[in-house]
Formats: structure tokens, sequence, C-alpha cells
């Protein structure tokens, strides 16, 4: 059942391409406001960028993640969906997997400007890095799922998925900043293994937390 | 008025928690002693703390009232949620205010990224989402399993947020860190006997805001 939903959500992404394209135009415009508002020198965006990263990863996740249900309230879907006789933690997974397909996929697309507009030198190693933006995907879309789920039929519910999404997500955010911070500058794994731990921890607990809650988070 | 004197333990509540903040704010100002290096700002720890402590506390009973609600489906434990994130959302502002105001003359600025308060505030943000959320959400019954589910996440997420501050800034780790068993008896005393007082002062609180909703949710049900 896991497969079906999940070629479900590809299958709608690669129709109309709308979670990934409006993740994608709103980084490259955040990038762009980066790029005008930093000085310039690559010294300093050197030491700054783990931070400009994530924050633009979290930003623009926001409004991916607003259209992870959109399709199905758009159309009022989402009622037949959960008439169906799935598990509902199963559908949760559906969408977590998913959100975190299209999340890397916009970060793929956008590394390379990130990289140029802002001077960087590349990192010497980019197997580690991988493996940090994984698990901060892993995280953010952990959290996001439930929170696009709880404000998906609120009356503001593109002003709400922020609001809540950002406080909740902060200790996720530090520890990616940490960990890749410390990959980016070659610190030696041990400097910065910690965050990685509360990255882990932090997977395992919201990933749980959604498959368990998500039958309350969709009951009509 | 009424509402203060409805039954015997209500009323013997009130007339308890007033005392005990009578007497307590009597030791804290005048019988308390004043630590030299800190002076009159000092006197605010015996404020500070026991409402930072009502206000965690209270964000500890949204989380076991969610649970138990999206348990029992009892509309009961949704107003208990809700009363007890309005308290300690209050109890939470005041640890916001109360902190700046001993933080100025001792750490020199009312702001620093240290993980206690650091954490105050992104709780604090976490419960300004979590009104939206019950403001916004859509139908009663569903806002309230939405509630429910918010405030045990926010509950959960509170180590995470602690332990991430705390490492992330360890320069600012300048809050007192002694363990408060180890504090002179003429100040830890009073400190408990504030932390008493504060508790039934929250004990009180919940109870009338529970009442009042559950009056608001009577009149409703039977308006329909």
């Amino acid at each position: 059942m896991f497969t079906t939903l999940l070629k479900k959500e590809l299958f709608v992404e690669l129709r109309n391409k709308e979670v990934i394209l409006s993740m994608l135009a709103f980084g490259m415009s955040v990038l762009l406001i980066y790029s005008f508002s930093l000085s310039g020198d690559p010294k300093i965006n050197h030491e700054i960028a783990p931070g400009l990263f994530w924050s633009l990863v979290v930003l623009s996740s926001t409004l991916g993640l607003h259209r992870l249900f959109g399709q199905e309230k758009d159309f009022d879907a989402f009622a037949s969906l959960i008439a169906a006789p799935i598990d509902r933690g199963t559908l949760y997974l559906a969408k977590w997997v998913s959100g975190i397909m299209f999340l890397s996929v916009t970060e793929l697309l956008i590394i390379l400007p990130f990289f140029l507009f802002l001077g960087l030198s590349l990192p010497v190693s980019f197997l580690p890095g991988i493996g940090i933006v994984l698990l901060g995907n892993l995280g953010i879309v952990a959290v996001g799922v439930i929170v696009s789920g709880l404000a998906m039929r609120a009356k503001m519910s593109a002003v709400l998925l922020p609001v809540l999404l950002f406080p909740l997500i902060t200790p996720l955010l530090i520890a990616s900043v940490k960990a890749t911070t410390g990959w980016y500058q070659i610190l030696p794994f041990s400097h910065w293994q910690f965050w990685v731990m509360i990255m882990a921890t932090y997977v395992v607990i919201f990933g749980l937390a959604g498959y368990i809650f998500f039958d309350h988070i969709t009951e009509e | 008025m009424s509402l203060l004197f409805q039954d015997r333990l209500t009323c013997g509540l009130v007339i308890v928690t007033t005392i005990l903040m009578v007497l307590n704010l009597y030791i804290i100002f005048v019988i308390t002693p004043i630590v030299p290096e800190q002076h009159w700002a000092q006197k605010i720890f015996y404020l500070h703390v026991p409402i930072a402590w009502t206000g965690f506390l209270s964000y500890f009973i949204v989380m076991l009232a969610g649970i138990l609600f999206l348990l029992k489906k009892d509309t009961f434990w949704d107003r208990v949620g809700l009363a007890a994130a309005e308290i300690g959302t209050l109890f939470v502002i005041l640890v916001l205010i109360t902190g700046p105001i001993w933080a100025t003359p001792i750490w020199g600025k009312p702001w620093v990224w240290e993980p206690r308060l650091t954490t105050t505030l992104i709780l604090f943000l976490i419960y300004v989402g979590y009104f939206m959320l019950r403001k916004f959400g859509g139908h009663p019954e569903r806002v309230a399993r939405y509630a429910a589910v918010l405030g045990i996440l926010a509950f959960i997420d509170v180590p995470l947020i602690f332990y991430s501050v705390k490492f992330w800034a360890p320069q600012f780790q300048l809050h007192p860190q002694v363990e408060m068993v180890q504090q002179p008896k003429d100040i830890l005393k009073p400190f408990l006997f504030s932390l008493t007082t504060f508790t039934f002062l929250y004990i009180l609180m919940l109870r009338f805001r529970v009442r009042v909703l559950n009056f608001s949710h009577q009149i409703k049900s039977n308006n329909v």
C-alpha cells in the first residue's frame, strides 16, 4: 500500500510539478536577496554559508509543505483518500518520503547557484554533506507533514504553517547548521557528531510521533 | 464573585492561596537576606523561578490533557488543555519579562541566548501558533484534536530545544548553575515556600478557568 501511495504522490507531482517548482522559484528568489544583501566577501560568506543554506531550505520548504496536501484540498479529494481502507500511518509515511524526495530534488537544483552566487569554494568531501542534508530533510519533512496536516483545513493555512513549523524545528535547525559547519570547515567528526546525534534523535522522535498521531490529524 | 465560593474546596483553596501569597510577598521583601553581589535584583529570583516552574508545569498538563483527550475523546480534557495552555502562556510571558529584569543588572544586558530563557521563548512561540490553530483551525471538534496533538509535540520538543541551545552557545551558560539543595537555608526555605505558593495559585487558576470553560460549553450546547 505504501508503494501505491508513494507512486500516487510522485505521479501527481510529475504531472504538474507544483511542489518542486514553487520551492525552486522561491529558493532562487531568496538566494538572489542573499547575494545582494551580503558583503560579497567570500571569507565571510564561507563562514555563514551553512546558516544561509539551511535558512534557504527552511524558507523554501514551507511552500512545498503547504502544497503537500494542496491537491487533495483543492479537489476535495482528502475525504475520499481517508475513506479508503488505508492505514493512516502508511499515508503519513508516503507523504513523508515523497516530501523528502521533492525537497532533495529542489536542493540539488539550487546548490550549484548557491555556491556560484555566494562565491563559495566547493567542499573537500561530498558524502558526509549529503548525509547531513538528507538527515535535515528527514527532520524538516517529518514535522512539516504533521504541521501541514494540522493547517490544511484551517482558515489561514498559509500563515499557520510557518508559524507552527519554525519554532518546532528550531533544535533541528541549530543541529543542522552546526553539523554542516563542522563538515564544510573540515573539522574532525568528533567535533560535530553530537549535532548529528541530535538530528537523528529529532528524526526518530518526530517520525514516530507523525506515524502515531497522523490518524488523529486526518480524522474527519 | 459567587464563582469563588461555590463549594467548600474552592472556598478553602481561595483562602489558603491568599494567605500563602501575602505571607510569601512578606517573606520575599522583608525577611529574605540580600545577597551582596546581586543586591535587590536577587529578590526577583523568588518570583522568577516559581513562575517558570508553574509555566512548565502548565504545559506538562497541556500534554497530559492532550493524551487523555485523544484516548477518551472527552471534551472535558480539551477544556483542561485549553485552560492550562492559557495559564501556562501567561506565566511564560511573566518569565520572559522577569528574566530580563534580573539579567539587566546582573549580566549587564537584558537578553542573552541562555538555554533556559531561549527554551522558554521558543515554547512561547509554539504556543502562539497553538492559539492561532485554536482560533483559525475550523470545526471545534477537529481543533480539539489538533490542539491535543500540538500540545504533546510541543512538550516532546522541550528537551531537544534545551540541549541544542545549550551546546549551540556554551558561552552563554550564565544562569545560576548551583543546585537548589546547595543553597543556604535562609534562601532555600523561602524559595520552596514561594514554589508551593505559586503551585497553589496555579491549581486555583486552573480550577476557575476550567469551570468558566465548562459553563461556556454548557451554554453553547444548550443553544444548539
